[in-house]
């Protein structure tokens, strides 16, 4: 790919980039949140049509008009958040597009060709089932079988680790040398330094829309490739010991069971406490519980059994009012959709949950003049950066946003924080910028629940990590004796010590 | 001779004149249904049916005037009237699909456009259609001489063509859509879109050719009126059936084979008032009770089959009502 | 042709798409008329004289707007949350039927004040209207019903009821006493002094001002003060825009469907009182079910960009525009005419929408820009 730019309404995602990868090699595209590695394989797959710039394979330029044309030149991907469709069946799922068998489909159709690709890289997957009953885990699988299945030499993969346990990881790194052996070019975007030490070749680097570096594994180390990541030296993200003491038990979950969107128990008689100041990381694979966790103690889920406690007294289950007013903030999964209104102003958002009281109201009425100077305040105390307080929230970046949900929560001044993934998406600077919050909140003594994917992110702040699978509690450990692996284990299922 | 009487007093039982009228009575309904199940397996909500089927209505009408005595006059009808469905659903297409416009306010739009106050009786009027009766009128086939035999004589045997051929696309469809390749297609188009362009599909062709089916049938649908229920030329006559068939799709659960059983269902709604009048029972309750049955019970079978938790997973195709736009972040 | 979405949406777009859908509807409609040798030139002529310009046609297009001012408030009221009450149809009729019955009700007793007699009608209306979209409401709020086909599935009920009133029965509403009453089937009229009173303005030769359409505007004005600036309004915006983030907020939203959806069913109710009492004076289901004013209310809500502000000069338009085809209607002016040209506006309004969401690009240009820049930073 060489100077490929692509532009979208308010930001330029790739300006001039060159890229290769060969064949029999791991590839790894790396960079933060928002330096532009999936865009630039958008533009590979015949997502997106590039504003400037030229693809060649084996040399030959190739001009794609629509992900067909790439998908025909051999060029597939298995993105973040699968192209599944999840009524339908695993067989029928890789058959879709395809041009066998042309019109009339039997009932035995595709479970041949699954099987044949799944046994050649050694999965095991069942054709029948439908993709909304398969794990995470297994829907990935789908999805590779599916691009290999439809003979692509270059399989591009973004960000494949973000939901599985490590164990599974380590997997996954064996099927793609498996592959590279073979010869398949296998592509891996990703913004964690020890993935692309463990199983890359050669690495290119992105960075603000640019290529950087392109350098072979054996030339790097972490911390340098943390450099050009970032364009300046950091430091890997340390633990800083608590410097002050914390309180009584401030939040407490006892018995708490939850039904989950698909129909099961999402959570099973989860109990835990958290005491202010502290600050305790829930550790595990997404889907197993934790968002309907957040979701139950501030009142978004209807709970089944089992009473949460702020500060000893019980909460109205299921109503996030009571929530609110006994001190519970939460900093959601899905930002823009739950957090926040996207259409509405900044300055609507910041005051969505003091919108009832002075001095935003006075009475009914909405006293719009206080909502944009409240707003200003924010922006300025936060570094949001955006053009006014009346933009609307969608147009912000991801960073923002998260600045916005946040400033927003913290302002009024909570007791209980409950935070899930709050750093997901969003860059190394932006990173920082949150921890330093979330420490913040801390200790001024709110308790703060932390729900994270991100292993690295939990060690270096919590003080105790819960780890939960299925639904449950499998496992609590001090966070300064914890090791990767002992976490890994318990996030897979395995009971530890 | 006595089995004959017997047959012949079974067949106008009340029983057997309900079920056979249900199925006369519910052929437009099953008809505008099957399209908008199409439509909407696409992904694309088309509320403008009411619009469409009166549209079908009137132009089929027309044709058949104009053809008179030329043999092929209700077939050519037939297709006038999908025709002119499917150029109606051809504006709801361009605006929800290309120009990705609210889906409701189109359809809506659609419906006063071409319904009682709109494109229909204007032609309708220009054309001068209305006060004479059809030329020629689809009537009850007596398919292999069975129509006389009891009970299903009436109800199965001796149906017009147009019920015959109702369901033929039943079955058409449903085999389209559980067992083609195209009718995998527009099932993930409609589930997830972003998936199906992924894998090569071209998301608006279907989108496009699926609503124009709909209208096509929603016309077909229109001239079941005109051509043998009324059959004449009255400004509104499908009263407000367009809009029960978009209720029939979810009471279906999209799917083609329930369709038929709701169609019938809803058709023996429409058809008691008459055939009550008819053999005078219940004449103390107003007339206008029974003829608010048909939009009552659309109503009890919506709520009952919206509050099912089986919604998700038997449900409307995912992407029902959004438009598809690639580039979008 | 390419599709980008807008960051911001310029003002003057928010003022062009109606004024411009008129003005392509228009030019629309004139192929039509070609195609269907008419003449529309003429065809124009007419219809404008008729509705603005001839003597006494301002008052009679104020007849027909006032109604579908008060279904376009209504429509947007509950529109704007993504509720979609079709049933503003029913609800306007069910509010003539509960106007009329208690003005014959006060003029049996003997109670012969005009302002008590405009109050209870309107609160009547306001009421059954309310009432009536109840139902849906409820159905939605609880049973997650689709409010779409159950509102409308209602205005078929209603229309029955109104049919029934007046000409299947002897009912209160139904005159059985004058002549033509006993004749053919006629609604009583509400007696004098329930008649609602108008204002005459100078200008223009004299224009006849009903009470209702002033208490449309005010309300319209309510509308406005109450969604922007009340607590209340911000509600309603936030769950508008995204119910989820509403939920999170820690608002009520079975409360506020309810709520909304019986407002607006009031609003349209009111309307029909407004009708009933600034014009009709009796119930008469032929014509009420014939002229579609709450159909029509949504189209006028549509148009409007869903903005009470904005729904009453539209109201105003649209309402000429009807009383042009009704006063033309006849042989020689092409029926169904006026249904036709408010489809054709509905759809270049809402071509003209998509205009303020995105903009258009053609082909592929490429852009030399400098690379990453981002969003300007406040200066307090």
């Amino acid at each position: 790919m060489r100077q490929i730019t692509k532009e979208f309404p308010g930001v330029v995602a790739n300006a001039g980039v060159d890229f290769e990868a060969r064949t029999s090699e791991v590839h790894a595209l790396l960079g933060e949140n928002g330096a532009g590695k999936t865009t630039l394989m958008n533009v590979l797959t015949g997502l997106y049509r590039p504003d400037a710039g030229e693809i060649r394979i084996h040399g030959e330029p190739v001009h794609f008009h629509a992900p067909r044309d790439a998908l025909d030149a051999g060029i597939g991907m298995v993105h973040q958040h699968f192209r599944l469709v999840e009524t339908l069946t695993v067989a029928e799922n890789l058959i879709l597009g395809w041009h066998k068998p042309r019109f009339w489909l039997g009932t035995r159709v595709g479970r041949r060709q699954v099987r044949d690709v799944s046994e050649s890289l050694e999965m095991q997957v069942d054709p029948d089932a439908r993709i909304w009953q398969l794990s995470v885990g297994e829907q990935q699988r789908v999805e590779i079988i599916k691009a290999v299945f439809r003979g692509s030499r270059v399989l591009i993969l973004d960000e494949p680790t973000a939901v599985l346990t490590p164990q599974e990881a380590r997997q996954l790194f064996k099927t793609l040398r498996i592959m590279a052996a073979e010869g398949h070019s296998v592509i891996v975007i990703t913004h964690k330094l020890h993935e692309v030490m463990a199983v890359a070749d050669r690495i290119t680097v992105l960075r603000g829309g640019k290529s950087v570096a392109t350098v072979s594994v054996s030339e790097v180390t972490p911390r340098s490739l943390a450099a050009l990541m970032v364009g300046r030296e950091i430091a890997e993200a340390r633990r800083v010991e608590r410097e002050h003491s914390t309180g009584d038990v401030m939040l407490e979950v006892e018995d708490l069971s939850a039904v989950g969107d698909r129909g099961g128990l999402a959570l099973k008689n989860v109990s835990l406490g958290v005491r202010s100041g502290e600050i305790v990381g829930v550790a595990g694979v997404a889907g197993n519980g934790q968002r309907e966790l957040a979701e139950a103690i501030y009142g978004i889920r209807q709970v089944e059994t089992g009473v949460v406690r702020v500060g000893g007294r019980a909460l109205r289950p299921g109503d996030p009012r009571a929530a609110i007013a006994a001190g519970v903030a939460h900093i959601p999964e899905d930002r823009l959709g739950t957090g926040l209104a996207p259409s509405l102003s900044i300055a609507a958002n910041v005051v969505l949950k003091s919108y009832r009281a002075p001095p935003v109201s006075r009475g009914p009425l909405l006293l719009v003049r206080r909502m944009r100077e409240l707003a200003l305040g924010l922006i300025r105390r936060y570094d949001i950066k955006a053009p006014g307080p009346d933009t609307p929230a969608r147009n912000l970046s991801g960073g923002n946003l998260q600045k916005l949900v946040l400033g927003r929560e913290f302002e009024g001044e909570p007791r209980v924080l409950v935070a899930a993934q709050p750093t997901r998406g969003l860059d190394v600077g932006a990173i920082e910028t949150v921890h330093g919050y979330l420490r913040e909140a801390a200790s001024k003594g709110v308790a703060v629940l932390m729900i994270s994917e991100d292993l690295d992110e939990i060690r270096a702040l919590a003080d105790r990590i819960m780890v939960m699978y299925e639904g449950e509690i499998v496992g609590e450990l001090r966070a300064e004796a914890s090791t990767v692996e002992e976490i890994g284990l318990l996030m897979a299922g395995g009971r530890g010590a | 001779m006595t089995s004959q009487l017997l047959a012949a007093g079974i067949n106008d039982s009340f029983l057997v004149v309900i079920l056979a009228s249900a199925v006369l009575y519910g052929t437009p309904l099953l008809f505008a249904a099957l399209g908008e199940l199409l439509a909407e397996r696409s992904g694309v909500l088309n509320l403008g049916v009411e619009g469409m089927m009166l549209v079908g209505a009137v132009m089929g009408f027309w044709a058949v005037q104009r053809l008179e005595g030329t043999g092929i006059s209700l077939a050519a009808a037939v297709a006038v009237a999908a025709l002119a469905g499917a150029a109606m659903a051809l504006i709801h297409a361009f605006l929800v699909i290309t120009l990705r416009a609210n889906q409701i306010v189109s359809g809506l739009a659609l419906t006063i456009f071409a319904g009682t106050a709109g494109l229909s009786s204007y032609l309708g009027n220009d054309l001068d259609l209305s006060g004479a009766p059809a030329s020629h009128a689809f009537a009850g086939l007596d398919v292999v001489g069975l129509g006389d035999v009891p009970v299903l004589g009436p109800i199965v045997f001796d149906q017009s063509a147009l019920v015959y051929g109702s369901w033929a696309c039943v079955v058409a469809v449903g085999l389209y859509l559980a067992r083609t390749r195209p009718g995998l297609n527009v099932r993930a188009v409609g589930e997830s879109p972003a998936a199906a362009d992924a894998m090569g599909i071209d998301v608006t062709a279907y989108r496009y050719a699926h609503t124009l089916a709909g209208g096509a049938l929603a016309g077909v649908g229109g001239a079941c009126f005109s051509l043998q229920i009324t059959p004449q030329w009255v400004g509104g006559l499908t009263g407000g059936a367009g809009w029960i068939a978009v209720a029939l799709v979810i009471f279906a659960f999209w799917r083609a084979d329930l369709c038929l059983l709701g169609a019938y269902l809803f058709g023996a709604f429409s058809a008691l008032p008459l055939t009550l009048q008819a053999r005078g029972w219940l004449t103390d309750i107003p007339s206008e009770v029974f003829q608010s049955l048909p939009y009552v019970m659309t109503v009890v079978v919506l709520v009952a089959v919206s509050s099912g938790a089986a919604k998700r997973r038997l449900g409307a195709p995912a992407a029902l009502g959004i438009p598809y736009v690639r580039e979008e972040r | 042709m390419r599709f980008e979405r807008r960051l911001e949406q310029p003002r003057w777009l928010l003022a062009a798409v109606p004024a411009g859908s008129i003005a392509a509807a228009f030019v629309l409609m004139a192929f039509v008329l070609l195609a269907t040798g008419h003449n529309p030139g003429a065809t124009f002529r007419r219809l404008l004289d008729s509705a603005f310009v001839a003597d006494g046609a301002l008052t009679s297009t104020l007849v027909f707007a006032t109604p579908i001012v008060f279904t376009g408030l209504a429509a947007a009221a509950a529109f704007r949350m993504q509720l979609y009450n079709i049933g503003g149809e029913g609800q306007f009729y069910w509010g003539a039927i509960a106007a009329v019955g208690v003005a014959l009700y006060l003029g049996d007793q003997g109670v012969d004040s005009t302002p008590v007699s405009i109050l209870a009608m309107s609160v009547a209306g306001a009421l059954a209207g309310a009432a009536w979209a109840a139902i849906p409401a409820v159905l939605r709020a609880f049973a997650r019903t689709n409010e779409i086909i159950s509102s409308l599935m209602l205005n078929y009920v209603a229309g029955l009821v109104l049919t029934y009133l007046i000409i299947d029965s002897h009912s209160y509403w139904r005159d059985t006493e004058t002549f033509e009453g006993q004749t053919f089937p006629l609604g009583k009229t509400i007696p004098e002094e329930a008649k609602w009173p108008m204002a005459t303005l100078d200008a223009a030769g004299g224009i006849v001002v009903p009470l209702g359409f002033g208490i449309a505007i005010a309300l319209a004005a309510v509308m406005w003060v109450v969604y922007w600036r009340t607590r209340f309004g911000f509600e309603l915006q936030v769950i508008g825009d995204s119910p989820r983030t509403a939920r999170f907020a820690g608002m009520r939203l079975r409360r506020k469907i309810l709520v909304v959806m019986c407002i607006s069913g009031a609003i349209a109710g009111l309307g029909g009182a407004s009708f009933e009492g600034d014009f009709a004076y009796q119930i008469d289901p032929t014509g009420l079910q014939s002229s579609y004013y709450g159909y029509t209310g949504i189209v006028v809500a549509a148009l409007a960009l869903y903005n009470p502000l904005s729904i009453v000069p539209v109201g105003f338009l649209l309402g000429g525009l009807q009383n042009a085809g009704f006063t033309l209607q006849g042989a020689d002016f092409p029926a169904g005419l006026v249904g036709v040209m408010y489809g054709l506006i509905l759809f270049c309004a809402l071509g003209g929408e998509v205009l303020v969401r995105y903009r258009i690009r053609f082909g592929r240009d490429v852009r030399r820009g400098a690379p990453g820049v981002p969003a300007t930073e406040v200066t307090p």
